[in-house]
C-alpha cells in the first residue's frame, strides 16, 4: 500500500512537472486567427478537392478544442479551376489580401508550377498536400507531404528488381507538361542506384487512344515488368488490353494515381499481376497507423480517400509546428521554424517529414506496395518499402 | 519487316472504332446535312446507361437494349434542338453548334459518372477471334469492323434504292424544297438522328472494354471519326471506312517505330492534310493554268 502511495506521488509529481514545462516551453501566441491557406484544383479538369477539405477537418477539429493555444486557425481554400491565370491569382489573393503566414493542404495540377516564384519572392512556406508537378519537389520554399509520383518511379522500379525479381524493366510515360525531364531523372536515379540499366523508356504514351501496340512492344521486348504513370482510367484499360492480347508473364506497375477502389472494382476478375506504390499508409486500410486520419474524416464527414490523408498531413505538420512556437505566429517566424527542419514523424507517412533550408524538397521517400487480387487492393507487406535518401 | 505487320495489326482495334464512327459521321451529314461533333458523346451517353444498369445487377441483355435506346433518344434530343433551332442556318453554325452541345455534353456526363472514375464495363463480345502476326484480333474489333462494313453497304443501298432514300438525300440538299413538295422533314430527320444514336452507342459498348474507361475519352474519339469522314469528303462512306482503318493502322506503326511515336496524336491531321491536298489538286492545277 505504502509503495502504491509513492507511486502515485512520483507520478502526480511528474505530471504537474510536466504541466509546468509544458506551458515554460513554448507557446505561440497570436493577434486575431492565424490565416493558413492553400490553392487546389477544385473545379476544372479534375477535382482534388479531398486535399484541402482533409485540412480544412484537421484545423475545424483544432478550432473546436479551442484552437492552438487559444489561437483559431482561418483556413482559406483557393480553386485554381486548373487554369494557370486563376492559380497565379489565387496565390496573390492568399498571400496580399489574405494575408496567411504559410500554405499547406493544397492538392493542384499546377500550382507549383504557377507559383513557385511567387511563394519564394514573398518567403512564404508551402507543405504541399498532394504534389503532382515536378517543381513541387524542386522549389526552396515548398515541401509536399506526399511521395510524389517521381520518387515513387524510382521506388517502384527499385521494387520490381528486388522484391519481384525483374530483369527486364520496361517504363512507359504520359508526359504533361514539364514531366518529361522528371520521369527521366527518376528512371536515372534508380539507374544509379542500382548499378543496373533500364530495358525500355517510351515517353510517348498517349493520354487517351489505344493501347494496344504500346503492349505489344512491351511484350515483344521482352519486359518482365511494365511501369507506367497512368492515372485512373488509363489502369483499367491497360490491364484489359493485356488481358485481351492474352499477355502473360509481365508485372504491372503503377504509381499512386492508379490507387483507387474504383480501379479495384473495375477489374474484379484479371489474373495480371498488377502492383502500386502509395503516397502514405494505404487508405484503403483500417488500421492503428489510419486511426487518427480516420477518426478526423469521419468526425467532418468527409470520404475517405488518399487526397484526403495529404490535406490531413500537411494540415497535421502545420499545426504541430506552429504549437512548438514560442511568441507571435507571423510569415517571418513560422518560415524560419520551417526551415530549421525539425524531422516529424507520423504514423500515416513511412519517412519523417523534414521542410529544411534546401534548393529543393522531397522528404518523402518511403511508400507501401498493393497488390491487386480479385477487385481489391491488398498490402504486399505490413512494412514500408523506404528508398535511400535521395541525393 | 514482321514487327511492322505486327504494329500496324495492333492499330486495328482503334481503326476499327473510328471507322464506325466516321461513317456514322458521314450519315449524319449526308442525310441531314450536319457536322456532328457529338457523335461520339452521344454514343458514350448510351454506353454509360447500360453500364449503369450493368453495375446495378440487370442482365446484361437488358442493359444494351436500354443502352442503345438511350443513345437513340439522346441523338433524338439533339435531332430536335438542331432541326427546331437551326434547320435554316449554315453547315458551319450547325457545326459549332454540336461543337458547343459537345463541351457541354461532356461536362454533364463526367459529372454524372463520376469523373475520371473508371466504371466496370462489361464484355459484350469476349475473347479474341484470332491471331495475327502475334497481336489478338478480338472479336469486338472484327465486330466493330463488320458493323461498320454493313452500315456502309445498308445505307449505300438505302439511299440509292429506297424511295425514302430519295426523300432523304433531298432533305439534306434541299430542305426546304423537300418540305414544300410534302416531305415530313422533321420526323424524317429525327429518325435519322436516332438511328445514328443507336448504332454509335451499340459501336461504343463492343469498343469501351478496351478504351479509358471515362466519358471524356470515350466521347473525344469524335477527333479521329471527323478524320476519317474528311477523308470521305463527308460524301463517301466507303472512302470513310477505309480512311478510319488506315488512320488506325497508321497509328499503330507510328507507335512501333521509335521515331515516330512520339508525333502519333498528330497523325489524323497529316492523314487529313494530305488527302485534302490530294483531292484539290485538279481544282488547283485548273485554277493555275
Amino acid at each position: 500500500m505504502k509503495r502504491l502511495s509513492t507511486l502515485a506521488l512520483i507520478a502526480g509529481a511528474a505530471c504537474l512537472d510536466f504541466g509546468v514545462a509544458g506551458t515554460a516551453l513554448a507557446a505561440p501566441s497570436c493577434d486575431g486567427a492565424i490565416q493558413l491557406g492553400s490553392v487546389s484544383t477544385i473545379t476544372g479538369p479534375v477535382d482534388f478537392s479531398d486535399g484541402p477539405k482533409g485540412a480544412k477537418a484537421v484545423f475545424d477539429q483544432i478550432n473546436e478544442a479551442g484552437g492552438i493555444n487559444g489561437c483559431k486557425i482561418e483556413y482559406t481554400m483557393a480553386d485554381d479551376k486548373g487554369d494557370p491565370q486563376v492559380a497565379a491569382q489565387a496565390a496573390r489573393d492568399l498571400i496580399d489580401n489574405k494575408n496567411v503566414v504559410a500554405l499547406g493542404g493544397g492538392a493542384s495540377l499546377l500550382d507549383c508550377a504557377v507559383n513557385a516564384g511567387t511563394y519564394k519572392r514573398n518567403d512564404v512556406m508551402s507543405v504541399q498536400g498532394v504534389g503532382v508537378d515536378p517543381m513541387c519537389f524542386n522549389a526552396p520554399t515548398i515541401a509536399p507531404v506526399n511521395v510524389g509520383p517521381y520518387t515513387l518511379t524510382t521506388a517502384m522500379l527499385d521494387y520490381a528488381s528486388k522484391e519481384l525479381k525483374d530483369e527486364k524493366l520496361c517504363t512507359f510515360f504520359i508526359v504533361l507538361g514539364g514531366t518529361q525531364e522528371a520521369y527521366a531523372q527518376a528512371v536515372k536515379r534508380w539507374e544509379e542506384m542500382s548499378g543496373k540499366k533500364i530495358h525500355l523508356v517510351d515517353m510517348t504514351l498517349p493520354l487517351q487512344g489505344d493501347l494496344t501496340p504500346y503492349l505489344i512492344k512491351a511484350r515483344d521486348a521482352g519486359c518482365d515488368a511494365v511501369l507506367t504513370n497512368q492515372v485512373e482510367p488509363g489502369v483499367v484499360q491497360m490491364i484489359n488490353t493485356a488481358d485481351a492480347q492474352k499477355i502473360e508473364g509481365i508485372d504491372w506497375v503503377f504509381l499512386a494515381s492508379g490507387y483507387t477502389e474504383g480501379v479495384a472494382k473495375a477489374l474484379p476478375n484479371t489474373k495480371q499481376p498488377v502492383y502500386l506504390g502509395t503516397e502514405w499508409e494505404p487508405y484503403t486500410e483500417t488500421n492503428e497507423a489510419n486511426a487518427d486520419w480516420m477518426a478526423t474524416m469521419e468526425k467532418a464527414g468527409l470520404p475517405k480517400t488518399a487526397f484526403s490523408q495529404g490535406g490531413y498531413l500537411a494540415a497535421k505538420v502545420l499545426a504541430d509546428m506552429i504549437a512548438s512556437m514560442d511568441g507571435p505566429v507571423t510569415r517571418e517566424r513560422l518560415g524560419a521554424k520551417l526551415l530549421e527542419g525539425k524531422p516529424m514523424k507520423y504514423s500515416i507517412a513511412g519517412s519523417e517529414y523534414v521542410f529544411g533550408d534546401a534548393a529543393k524538397h522531397a522528404p518523402m521517400q518511403a511508400t507501401k506496395v498493393m497488390a491487386l487480387s480479385e477487385g481489391k487492393w491488398v498490402p504486399k507487406s505490413s512494412g514500408w518499402y523506404v528508398l535511400p535518401a535521395a541525393n | 519487316m514482321n514487327s511492322l505487320l505486327t504494329s500496324a495489326v495492333a492499330g486495328l482495334s482503334a481503326g476499327g472504332a473510328y471507322a464506325i464512327l466516321g461513317v456514322c459521321a458521314i450519315f449524319n451529314y449526308r442525310l441531314v446535312a450536319v457536322v456532328n461533333f457529338t457523335g461520339a458523346a452521344i454514343g458514350a451517353a448510351g454506353t454509360f446507361v447500360m453500364v449503369a444498369l450493368y453495375e446495378a445487377g440487370f442482365p446484361l441483355a437488358v442493359d444494351v437494349v436500354a443502352g442503345v435506346a438511350a443513345g437513340a433518344l439522346a441523338a433524338t434530343l439533339i435531332g430536335l434542338v438542331m432541326t427546331t433551332w437551326f434547320a435554316g442556318s449554315s453547315a458551319s453554325t450547325k457545326a459549332a453548334v454540336t461543337a458547343a452541345l459537345l463541351v457541354g455534353i461532356i461536362a454533364v456526363g463526367l459529372r454524372l459518372t463520376g469523373g475520371q472514375h473508371p466504371h466496370n464495363f462489361p464484355e459484350i463480345v469476349a475473347g479474341s477471334a484470332f491471331r495475327l502476326a502475334g497481336v489478338e484480333v478480338t472479336r469486338a474489333s472484327v465486330l466493330t469492323i463488320a458493323i461498320s462494313v454493313l452500315f456502309t453497304v445498308l445505307t449505300e443501298m438505302f439511299l440509292a434504292r429506297t424511295r425514302m432514300g430519295l426523300q432523304l438525300r433531298a432533305l439534306s440538299q434541299r430542305p426546304m424544297a423537300a418540305e414544300l413538295i410534302g416531305i415530313r422533314v422533321k420526323l424524317l430527320a429525327l429518325c435519322v438522328w436516332a438511328v445514328m444514336g443507336a448504332v454509335t452507342s451499340f459501336a461504343l459498348m463492343v469498343i469501351a472494354p478496351l478504351r479509358s474507361p471515362d466519358f471524356m475519352s470515350i466521347s473525344l474519339l469524335v477527333v479521329p471519326a471527323l478524320a476519317a469522314a474528311l477523308i470521305g469528303a463527308f460524301t463517301s462512306f466507303r472512302a470513310a471506312l477505309v480512311g478510319g482503318l488506315m488512320i488506325g493502322v497508321i497509328e499503330g506503326l507510328a507507335s512501333g517505330l521509335d521515331a515516330f511515336s512520339q508525333y502519333r496524336g498528330a497523325i489524323p491531321f497529316v492523314v487529313i492534310l494530305a488527302v485534302l491536298l490530294w483531292s484539290q489538286r485538279g481544282a488547283r492545277w485548273d485554277e493555275a493554268r
